[in-house]
Protein backbone atom coordinates (compact mmCIF):
# COMPACT_ATOMS: atom_id res chain seq x y z
CA UNK A 1 0.00 0.00 0.00
CA UNK A 2 1.22 3.46 -0.78
CA UNK A 3 0.59 6.54 1.18
CA UNK A 4 0.63 9.89 -0.51
CA UNK A 5 1.60 11.90 2.52
CA UNK A 6 1.15 11.97 6.27
CA UNK A 7 3.51 11.81 9.22
CA UNK A 8 4.65 8.27 8.46
CA UNK A 9 5.68 9.06 4.88
CA UNK A 10 9.37 8.86 4.20
CA UNK A 11 9.71 12.22 2.57
CA UNK A 12 8.14 15.30 4.05
CA UNK A 13 5.68 17.13 1.90
CA UNK A 14 6.92 20.39 0.59
CA UNK A 15 3.98 22.68 0.28
CA UNK A 16 4.65 25.19 -2.40
CA UNK A 17 1.12 25.87 -3.47
CA UNK A 18 0.29 29.56 -3.20
CA UNK A 19 -1.70 30.46 -0.10
CA UNK A 20 -5.26 31.47 -0.90
CA UNK A 21 -5.67 35.15 -1.44
CA UNK A 22 -8.84 36.82 -0.24
CA UNK A 23 -11.24 38.07 -2.84
CA UNK A 24 -11.27 41.85 -2.99
CA UNK A 25 -14.51 41.75 -0.95
CA UNK A 26 -16.54 43.55 -3.58
CA UNK A 27 -19.88 42.74 -1.95
CA UNK A 28 -18.82 44.13 1.41
CA UNK A 29 -17.73 47.35 -0.26
CA UNK A 30 -21.04 47.61 -2.08
CA UNK A 31 -22.91 47.25 1.23
CA UNK A 32 -20.93 50.22 2.49
CA UNK A 33 -22.06 52.23 -0.49
CA UNK A 34 -25.70 51.43 0.22
CA UNK A 35 -25.29 52.41 3.89
CA UNK A 36 -23.77 55.77 3.02
CA UNK A 37 -26.68 56.43 0.68
CA UNK A 38 -29.35 55.27 3.11
CA UNK A 39 -28.28 57.72 5.79
CA UNK A 40 -29.35 60.95 4.00
CA UNK A 41 -32.22 59.07 2.35
CA UNK A 42 -33.58 58.06 5.75
CA UNK A 43 -33.26 61.63 6.97
CA UNK A 44 -35.67 62.65 4.23
CA UNK A 45 -38.66 61.22 6.10
CA UNK A 46 -38.33 63.20 9.38
CA UNK A 47 -37.33 66.26 7.35
CA UNK A 48 -40.47 65.87 5.25
CA UNK A 49 -42.59 65.67 8.39
CA UNK A 50 -40.93 68.56 10.25
CA UNK A 51 -39.65 70.96 7.60
CA UNK A 52 -41.66 70.28 4.47
CA UNK A 53 -41.07 68.64 1.09
CA UNK A 54 -38.32 70.99 -0.09
CA UNK A 55 -35.95 69.84 2.61
CA UNK A 56 -36.87 66.25 1.97
CA UNK A 57 -36.01 66.66 -1.72
CA UNK A 58 -32.72 68.22 -0.73
CA UNK A 59 -31.94 65.23 1.46
CA UNK A 60 -32.82 62.88 -1.40
CA UNK A 61 -30.51 64.64 -3.81
CA UNK A 62 -27.76 64.52 -1.23
CA UNK A 63 -28.45 60.80 -1.06
CA UNK A 64 -28.16 60.49 -4.85
CA UNK A 65 -24.89 62.39 -4.92
CA UNK A 66 -23.40 60.34 -2.11
CA UNK A 67 -24.46 57.17 -3.93
CA UNK A 68 -22.50 58.18 -6.97
CA UNK A 69 -19.45 59.49 -5.12
CA UNK A 70 -19.27 56.41 -2.92
CA UNK A 71 -19.68 54.21 -6.00
CA UNK A 72 -16.78 55.94 -7.71
CA UNK A 73 -14.40 55.58 -4.79
CA UNK A 74 -15.42 52.04 -4.07
CA UNK A 75 -14.74 51.14 -7.70
CA UNK A 76 -11.28 52.61 -7.36
CA UNK A 77 -10.58 50.77 -4.14
CA UNK A 78 -11.73 47.51 -5.70
CA UNK A 79 -9.47 48.02 -8.70
CA UNK A 80 -6.46 48.82 -6.53
CA UNK A 81 -7.20 45.75 -4.49
CA UNK A 82 -7.37 43.57 -7.55
CA UNK A 83 -4.05 44.90 -8.80
CA UNK A 84 -2.42 44.16 -5.49
CA UNK A 85 -3.71 40.60 -5.61
CA UNK A 86 -2.28 40.19 -9.08
CA UNK A 87 1.11 41.45 -7.96
CA UNK A 88 1.00 39.17 -4.93
CA UNK A 89 0.27 36.22 -7.18
CA UNK A 90 3.16 37.15 -9.45
CA UNK A 91 5.48 37.38 -6.48
CA UNK A 92 4.38 34.01 -5.15
CA UNK A 93 4.79 32.55 -8.61
CA UNK A 94 8.35 33.84 -8.86
CA UNK A 95 9.26 32.58 -5.42
CA UNK A 96 7.76 29.22 -6.13
CA UNK A 97 9.68 28.96 -9.38
CA UNK A 98 12.91 30.01 -7.71
CA UNK A 99 12.44 27.30 -5.08
CA UNK A 100 11.68 24.64 -7.66
CA UNK A 101 14.60 25.84 -9.77
CA UNK A 102 16.97 25.46 -6.85
CA UNK A 103 15.74 21.96 -6.10
CA UNK A 104 15.73 20.74 -9.67
CA UNK A 105 19.16 22.05 -10.57
CA UNK A 106 20.50 20.15 -7.57
CA UNK A 107 18.89 16.98 -8.83
CA UNK A 108 20.01 17.61 -12.40
CA UNK A 109 23.61 18.00 -11.25
CA UNK A 110 23.48 14.75 -9.32
CA UNK A 111 21.98 12.85 -12.21
CA UNK A 112 24.29 14.27 -14.84
CA UNK A 113 27.39 12.47 -13.63
CA UNK A 114 26.01 8.92 -13.55
CA UNK A 115 24.35 9.70 -16.86
CA UNK A 116 27.67 10.65 -18.41
CA UNK A 117 29.18 7.40 -17.15
CA UNK A 118 26.33 5.31 -18.56
CA UNK A 119 26.81 7.06 -21.90
CA UNK A 120 30.54 6.35 -21.88
CA UNK A 121 30.02 2.70 -21.02
CA UNK A 122 27.54 2.34 -23.86
CA UNK A 123 30.09 3.77 -26.28
CA UNK A 124 32.72 1.41 -24.89
CA UNK A 125 30.46 -1.61 -25.28
CA UNK A 126 29.67 -0.64 -28.86
CA UNK A 127 33.38 -0.39 -29.49
CA UNK A 128 34.02 -3.83 -27.98
CA UNK A 129 31.26 -5.31 -30.12
CA UNK A 130 32.84 -3.89 -33.23
CA UNK A 131 36.25 -5.24 -32.26
CA UNK A 132 34.76 -8.68 -31.70
CA UNK A 133 33.36 -8.51 -35.23
CA UNK A 134 29.72 -8.21 -34.34
CA UNK A 135 29.08 -4.53 -34.98
CA UNK A 136 25.71 -3.21 -35.99
CA UNK A 137 25.93 -4.53 -39.57
CA UNK A 138 26.81 -8.14 -38.79
CA UNK A 139 23.69 -9.89 -37.58
CA UNK A 140 25.42 -12.81 -35.83
CA UNK A 141 22.85 -14.74 -33.84
CA UNK A 142 21.55 -12.87 -30.82
CA UNK A 143 24.23 -10.25 -31.20
CA UNK A 144 22.19 -8.00 -33.47
CA UNK A 145 19.55 -7.74 -30.78
CA UNK A 146 22.25 -7.00 -28.27
CA UNK A 147 23.37 -4.16 -30.51
CA UNK A 148 19.84 -2.79 -30.85
CA UNK A 149 19.54 -2.72 -27.08
CA UNK A 150 22.77 -0.78 -26.78
CA UNK A 151 21.59 1.76 -29.32
CA UNK A 152 18.30 2.15 -27.47
CA UNK A 153 20.11 2.71 -24.16
CA UNK A 154 22.21 5.35 -25.83
CA UNK A 155 19.10 7.05 -27.18
CA UNK A 156 17.40 7.13 -23.81
CA UNK A 157 20.53 8.46 -22.13
CA UNK A 158 20.53 11.27 -24.67
CA UNK A 159 16.93 12.03 -23.82
CA UNK A 160 17.67 12.22 -20.11
CA UNK A 161 20.65 14.40 -20.80
CA UNK A 162 18.52 16.79 -22.81
CA UNK A 163 16.14 17.13 -19.88
CA UNK A 164 18.83 17.68 -17.27
CA UNK A 165 20.45 20.29 -19.49
CA UNK A 166 17.17 22.12 -19.89
CA UNK A 167 16.71 22.02 -16.14
CA UNK A 168 20.17 23.39 -15.47
CA UNK A 169 19.48 26.05 -18.04
CA UNK A 170 16.27 26.98 -16.29
CA UNK A 171 18.03 27.42 -12.98
CA UNK A 172 21.19 28.94 -14.36
CA UNK A 173 22.23 32.10 -12.65
CA UNK A 174 24.16 33.45 -15.60
CA UNK A 175 23.69 37.16 -15.99
CA UNK A 176 22.22 38.25 -19.31
CA UNK A 177 24.40 40.19 -21.75
CA UNK A 178 22.55 43.34 -22.68
CA UNK A 179 22.48 44.70 -26.24
CA UNK A 180 20.27 47.10 -28.14
CA UNK A 181 17.67 45.11 -30.03
CA UNK A 182 15.08 45.91 -32.67
CA UNK A 183 12.33 43.80 -31.21
CA UNK A 184 10.16 43.76 -34.33
CA UNK A 185 12.96 42.24 -36.31
CA UNK A 186 13.92 39.74 -33.69
CA UNK A 187 10.34 38.54 -33.47
CA UNK A 188 9.88 38.48 -37.23
CA UNK A 189 12.95 36.24 -37.62
CA UNK A 190 11.43 33.70 -35.26
CA UNK A 191 7.98 34.04 -36.87
CA UNK A 192 9.47 33.08 -40.24
CA UNK A 193 10.96 30.01 -38.69
CA UNK A 194 7.61 28.85 -37.34
CA UNK A 195 5.58 29.99 -40.33
CA UNK A 196 6.57 27.22 -42.70
CA UNK A 197 5.43 24.46 -40.38
CA UNK A 198 2.35 26.42 -39.35
CA UNK A 199 1.22 26.93 -42.92
CA UNK A 200 1.29 23.21 -43.61
CA UNK A 201 -1.44 22.88 -41.01
CA UNK A 202 -3.41 25.89 -42.29
CA UNK A 203 -2.29 28.06 -39.42
CA UNK A 204 -1.78 31.65 -40.49
CA UNK A 205 0.53 34.09 -38.76
CA UNK A 206 -0.71 37.66 -38.56
CA UNK A 207 1.59 40.54 -37.75
CA UNK A 208 0.71 43.62 -35.85
CA UNK A 209 4.02 45.35 -35.35
CA UNK A 210 4.18 48.90 -34.10
CA UNK A 211 6.47 50.69 -36.50
CA UNK A 212 8.31 53.22 -34.32
CA UNK A 213 9.12 50.92 -31.45
CA UNK A 214 12.06 52.05 -29.32
CA UNK A 215 15.09 49.80 -29.22
CA UNK A 216 15.02 47.40 -26.32
CA UNK A 217 18.10 46.75 -24.25
CA UNK A 218 17.98 43.08 -23.65
CA UNK A 219 19.73 39.76 -24.20
CA UNK A 220 18.92 38.83 -27.82
CA UNK A 221 19.42 35.05 -27.79
CA UNK A 222 17.48 34.71 -24.55
CA UNK A 223 14.61 36.74 -25.96
CA UNK A 224 14.64 34.65 -29.13
CA UNK A 225 14.22 31.57 -27.00
CA UNK A 226 11.16 33.07 -25.34
CA UNK A 227 9.54 34.10 -28.62
CA UNK A 228 10.21 30.73 -30.18
CA UNK A 229 8.74 28.88 -27.22
CA UNK A 230 5.58 30.99 -27.22
CA UNK A 231 5.13 30.62 -30.97
CA UNK A 232 5.68 26.91 -30.78
CA UNK A 233 3.12 26.55 -27.99
CA UNK A 234 0.61 28.63 -29.96
CA UNK A 235 1.18 26.52 -33.05
CA UNK A 236 0.70 23.36 -31.04
CA UNK A 237 -2.53 24.63 -29.46
CA UNK A 238 -4.20 24.98 -32.85
CA UNK A 239 -5.24 21.60 -34.13
CA UNK A 240 -5.99 22.58 -37.68
CA UNK A 241 -6.84 25.90 -39.23
CA UNK A 242 -6.40 28.95 -37.08
CA UNK A 243 -4.54 32.17 -36.59
CA UNK A 244 -1.54 33.17 -34.54
CA UNK A 245 -1.35 36.92 -34.03
CA UNK A 246 1.88 38.59 -33.02
CA UNK A 247 1.72 42.17 -31.82
CA UNK A 248 4.29 44.59 -30.53
CA UNK A 249 3.61 47.93 -28.90
CA UNK A 250 4.93 50.63 -26.71
CA UNK A 251 3.71 50.36 -23.13
CA UNK A 252 4.02 53.73 -21.51
CA UNK A 253 7.23 55.68 -21.71
CA UNK A 254 9.81 53.15 -20.70
CA UNK A 255 8.49 49.80 -21.72
CA UNK A 256 7.49 47.73 -24.69
CA UNK A 257 5.17 44.80 -24.92
CA UNK A 258 4.68 41.93 -27.26
CA UNK A 259 1.82 39.49 -27.44
CA UNK A 260 1.41 36.08 -28.97
CA UNK A 261 -2.25 35.14 -29.40
CA UNK A 262 -3.68 31.98 -30.85
CA UNK A 263 -7.12 30.70 -31.73
CA UNK A 264 -6.28 27.33 -30.23
CA UNK A 265 -7.72 25.08 -27.55
CA UNK A 266 -7.25 27.47 -24.64
CA UNK A 267 -6.19 26.67 -21.08
CA UNK A 268 -8.72 25.59 -18.44
CA UNK A 269 -8.80 28.01 -15.48
CA UNK A 270 -7.56 25.38 -13.03
CA UNK A 271 -4.34 25.02 -15.06
CA UNK A 272 -3.63 28.71 -15.45
CA UNK A 273 -1.44 29.00 -12.37
CA UNK A 274 0.41 25.79 -13.14
CA UNK A 275 1.56 26.33 -16.72
CA UNK A 276 4.72 28.17 -15.66
CA UNK A 277 5.77 25.35 -13.34
CA UNK A 278 8.57 23.15 -14.58
CA UNK A 279 7.32 19.79 -15.84
CA UNK A 280 3.71 20.85 -16.07
CA UNK A 281 2.54 19.63 -19.44
CA UNK A 282 -0.66 18.34 -21.01
CA UNK A 283 1.20 16.85 -23.93
CA UNK A 284 1.49 13.06 -24.18
CA UNK A 285 4.57 11.55 -22.52
CA UNK A 286 7.68 11.96 -24.60
CA UNK A 287 6.18 14.85 -26.57
CA UNK A 288 6.74 17.74 -24.18
CA UNK A 289 8.90 18.19 -21.13
CA UNK A 290 6.81 20.99 -19.70
CA UNK A 291 9.88 23.17 -19.35
CA UNK A 292 9.14 25.64 -22.14
CA UNK A 293 7.11 28.17 -20.21
CA UNK A 294 9.14 27.86 -17.01
CA UNK A 295 12.25 28.69 -19.01
CA UNK A 296 10.40 31.66 -20.55
CA UNK A 297 9.34 32.88 -17.12
CA UNK A 298 12.88 32.56 -15.79
CA UNK A 299 14.36 34.45 -18.74
CA UNK A 300 11.82 37.27 -18.65
CA UNK A 301 12.28 37.81 -14.91
CA UNK A 302 16.03 37.89 -15.44
CA UNK A 303 15.51 40.53 -18.11
CA UNK A 304 13.51 42.64 -15.67
CA UNK A 305 10.17 42.09 -17.37
CA UNK A 306 7.03 40.11 -16.73
CA UNK A 307 4.95 37.56 -18.58
CA UNK A 308 1.25 36.94 -18.19
CA UNK A 309 -1.42 34.81 -19.75
CA UNK A 310 -5.05 35.23 -20.67
CA UNK A 311 -7.04 32.33 -21.95
CA UNK A 312 -10.48 31.00 -22.65
CA UNK A 313 -11.13 27.35 -23.35
CA UNK A 314 -12.23 26.82 -26.93
CA UNK A 315 -11.44 30.41 -27.91
CA UNK A 316 -7.71 30.80 -27.56
CA UNK A 317 -4.81 32.07 -25.52
CA UNK A 318 -2.77 35.25 -25.31
CA UNK A 319 0.64 35.54 -23.74
CA UNK A 320 1.82 39.07 -23.01
CA UNK A 321 5.45 39.92 -22.34
CA UNK A 322 6.33 43.26 -20.84
CA UNK A 323 9.92 44.45 -21.14
CA UNK A 324 11.68 47.59 -19.97
CA UNK A 325 13.03 49.76 -22.80
CA UNK A 326 15.84 52.08 -21.84
CA UNK A 327 15.56 54.45 -24.72
CA UNK A 328 17.67 57.14 -23.09
CA UNK A 329 20.84 55.11 -23.23
CA UNK A 330 20.51 54.88 -26.99
CA UNK A 331 21.93 52.17 -29.15
CA UNK A 332 25.51 51.64 -28.06
CA UNK B 1 40.67 46.72 -32.74
CA UNK B 2 41.83 43.36 -34.01
CA UNK B 3 40.39 41.93 -37.19
CA UNK B 4 36.93 40.44 -37.27
CA UNK B 5 37.38 36.74 -37.97
CA UNK B 6 34.49 34.63 -39.17
CA UNK B 7 34.44 30.89 -39.73
CA UNK B 8 31.82 29.53 -42.12
CA UNK B 9 30.88 25.88 -41.96
CA UNK B 10 28.76 24.39 -44.74
CA UNK B 11 28.92 21.19 -46.76
CA UNK B 12 27.59 22.97 -49.84
CA UNK B 13 30.87 24.04 -51.38
CA UNK B 14 29.40 26.54 -53.86
CA UNK B 15 27.51 28.35 -51.17
CA UNK B 16 30.52 28.28 -48.88
CA UNK B 17 32.88 29.80 -51.43
CA UNK B 18 30.45 32.52 -52.47
CA UNK B 19 29.79 33.56 -48.90
CA UNK B 20 33.50 33.64 -48.02
CA UNK B 21 34.15 35.81 -51.06
CA UNK B 22 31.33 38.22 -50.26
CA UNK B 23 32.36 38.62 -46.64
CA UNK B 24 35.96 39.20 -47.63
CA UNK B 25 34.80 41.94 -49.95
CA UNK B 26 33.28 43.58 -46.88
CA UNK B 27 36.64 43.47 -45.14
CA UNK B 28 35.88 40.57 -42.87
CA UNK B 29 38.51 37.90 -42.42
CA UNK B 30 36.37 34.95 -43.49
CA UNK B 31 37.46 31.32 -43.66
CA UNK B 32 35.34 28.40 -44.89
CA UNK B 33 35.39 24.71 -43.99
CA UNK B 34 33.08 21.98 -45.24
CA UNK B 35 32.27 19.91 -42.14
CA UNK B 36 31.69 20.04 -38.42
CA UNK B 37 34.78 17.98 -37.75
CA UNK B 38 36.96 20.37 -39.76
CA UNK B 39 35.39 23.29 -37.92
CA UNK B 40 36.34 21.87 -34.51
CA UNK B 41 39.79 21.18 -35.86
CA UNK B 42 40.49 24.69 -37.04
CA UNK B 43 38.88 26.20 -33.93
CA UNK B 44 41.42 24.28 -31.86
CA UNK B 45 44.23 26.00 -33.67
CA UNK B 46 42.93 29.44 -34.54
CA UNK B 47 40.88 32.18 -32.98
CA UNK B 48 37.55 33.17 -34.52
CA UNK B 49 34.99 35.68 -33.25
CA UNK B 50 31.89 34.25 -34.82
CA UNK B 51 31.03 30.97 -36.52
CA UNK B 52 28.31 30.62 -39.16
CA UNK B 53 27.13 27.06 -39.00
CA UNK B 54 24.96 25.03 -41.35
CA UNK B 55 22.45 22.81 -39.54
CA UNK B 56 22.25 19.83 -41.88
CA UNK B 57 25.61 18.31 -42.61
CA UNK B 58 26.78 14.74 -43.04
CA UNK B 59 28.92 13.50 -40.15
CA UNK B 60 28.84 15.79 -37.17
CA UNK B 61 25.67 17.82 -37.72
CA UNK B 62 25.17 21.49 -36.95
CA UNK B 63 23.60 21.09 -33.52
CA UNK B 64 26.25 18.64 -32.34
CA UNK B 65 28.99 20.90 -33.65
CA UNK B 66 27.39 23.87 -31.91
CA UNK B 67 27.29 22.05 -28.59
CA UNK B 68 30.91 21.03 -28.93
CA UNK B 69 32.01 24.56 -29.84
CA UNK B 70 30.14 25.97 -26.85
CA UNK B 71 31.71 23.36 -24.60
CA UNK B 72 35.25 24.05 -25.76
CA UNK B 73 35.14 27.82 -26.26
CA UNK B 74 31.98 29.23 -24.72
CA UNK B 75 32.84 32.77 -25.80
CA UNK B 76 32.71 31.96 -29.50
CA UNK B 77 29.34 33.10 -30.83
CA UNK B 78 27.57 30.86 -33.30
CA UNK B 79 24.93 31.79 -35.88
CA UNK B 80 23.00 28.85 -37.29
CA UNK B 81 22.21 29.23 -40.98
CA UNK B 82 19.94 26.72 -42.60
CA UNK B 83 17.94 26.00 -45.71
CA UNK B 84 15.77 23.43 -43.97
CA UNK B 85 14.29 25.40 -41.13
CA UNK B 86 12.54 23.35 -38.52
CA UNK B 87 11.10 24.68 -35.30
CA UNK B 88 12.47 21.69 -33.46
CA UNK B 89 16.05 22.31 -34.48
CA UNK B 90 15.60 26.05 -33.99
CA UNK B 91 14.59 25.45 -30.39
CA UNK B 92 17.47 23.05 -29.93
CA UNK B 93 19.91 25.50 -31.43
CA UNK B 94 18.82 28.43 -29.29
CA UNK B 95 18.74 26.17 -26.25
CA UNK B 96 22.27 25.02 -26.91
CA UNK B 97 23.64 28.53 -26.93
CA UNK B 98 23.38 29.74 -30.52
CA UNK B 99 23.28 33.51 -30.95
CA UNK B 100 20.77 33.36 -33.77
CA UNK B 101 19.01 30.98 -36.10
CA UNK B 102 18.75 32.27 -39.63
CA UNK B 103 16.91 30.88 -42.61
CA UNK B 104 18.57 30.73 -46.05
CA UNK B 105 18.59 32.70 -48.20
CA UNK B 106 19.69 35.56 -46.01
CA UNK B 107 20.65 38.93 -47.48
CA UNK B 108 24.30 39.78 -47.10
CA UNK B 109 23.52 43.04 -45.28
CA UNK B 110 21.26 41.25 -42.86
CA UNK B 111 23.88 38.65 -42.24
CA UNK B 112 26.59 41.23 -41.65
CA UNK B 113 24.41 43.04 -39.16
CA UNK B 114 23.85 39.81 -37.29
CA UNK B 115 27.56 39.08 -37.40
CA UNK B 116 28.27 42.48 -35.90
CA UNK B 117 25.78 41.93 -33.12
CA UNK B 118 27.22 38.52 -32.39
CA UNK B 119 30.68 40.01 -32.23
CA UNK B 120 29.48 42.82 -29.97
CA UNK B 121 28.13 40.17 -27.63
CA UNK B 122 31.43 38.37 -27.58
CA UNK B 123 33.27 41.58 -26.72
CA UNK B 124 30.76 42.34 -23.95
CA UNK B 125 31.27 38.87 -22.60
CA UNK B 126 35.05 39.23 -22.58
CA UNK B 127 34.76 42.61 -20.93
CA UNK B 128 32.59 41.19 -18.17
CA UNK B 129 34.98 38.35 -17.49
CA UNK B 130 37.89 40.79 -17.28
CA UNK B 131 36.07 43.04 -14.82
CA UNK B 132 34.96 40.02 -12.77
CA UNK B 133 38.57 39.01 -12.40
CA UNK B 134 39.59 42.45 -11.18
CA UNK B 135 37.03 42.52 -8.39
CA UNK B 136 37.58 39.42 -6.25
N1 LIG C 1 -0.84 28.68 -26.37
C1 LIG C 1 -1.30 27.70 -25.56
N2 LIG C 1 -2.57 27.24 -25.69
C2 LIG C 1 -3.04 26.26 -24.89
N3 LIG C 1 -2.32 25.68 -23.91
C3 LIG C 1 -1.05 26.09 -23.73
C4 LIG C 1 -0.48 27.12 -24.53
N4 LIG C 1 0.79 27.34 -24.11
C5 LIG C 1 1.00 26.47 -23.09
N5 LIG C 1 -0.10 25.72 -22.86
C6 LIG C 1 -0.26 24.70 -21.81
O1 LIG C 1 0.79 24.83 -20.88
C7 LIG C 1 1.52 23.61 -20.78
C8 LIG C 1 2.96 23.90 -20.45
O2 LIG C 1 3.59 24.54 -21.54
P1 LIG C 1 5.18 24.47 -21.67
O3 LIG C 1 5.58 25.22 -22.87
O4 LIG C 1 5.79 24.86 -20.38
O5 LIG C 1 5.46 22.92 -21.84
P2 LIG C 1 5.06 21.98 -23.06
O6 LIG C 1 4.80 22.83 -24.27
O7 LIG C 1 4.01 21.07 -22.62
O8 LIG C 1 6.39 21.15 -23.27
P3 LIG C 1 7.76 21.68 -23.99
O9 LIG C 1 7.64 23.16 -24.12
O10 LIG C 1 8.82 21.27 -23.05
O11 LIG C 1 7.78 20.98 -25.27
C9 LIG C 1 1.26 22.90 -22.08
O12 LIG C 1 1.40 21.53 -21.96
C10 LIG C 1 -0.18 23.31 -22.38
O13 LIG C 1 -1.08 22.52 -21.65
MG1 LIG D 1 6.17 24.45 -24.91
Amino acid sequence: MRKESGPTGRCPDIDITPYPIEEPGQSRLRLFQVLITLLPAALAIPLFLCAGPIYALLALSVAAVSFMVAGYYIGRIARANEQKCKLDLQLIQSQKLAAIGELSSGIAHEINNPLAIIGQEVEWMKHLMKEAGCGSNTPVGGMSEFNDSLIEIGRQVDRCREITHKLLDFARKKEPLIQAVDMNRLIEDMAKLVEKEARQRNVLIERNYQADLPLVRTDPPLLRQVVLNLLNNANWAIEDRGVITISTMRAGKNAVEFMVSDTGCGIPPENLDKIFDPFFTTKPPGKGTGLGLSICHGIISKLGGSISVDSEVGKGTTFTVHLPAETTKGNN
Amino acid sequence: MSEFRVLIVDDEIDFLETLVKRLKKRKLDAVGVASGEKALDILDRERFDVVILDVRMPGLDGIETLKEIKRRTPLTEVIMLTGHASVESGMQGMQSGAFDYVIKPAGIDDLIEKLNQARERKLLHEERIRSDRKVP
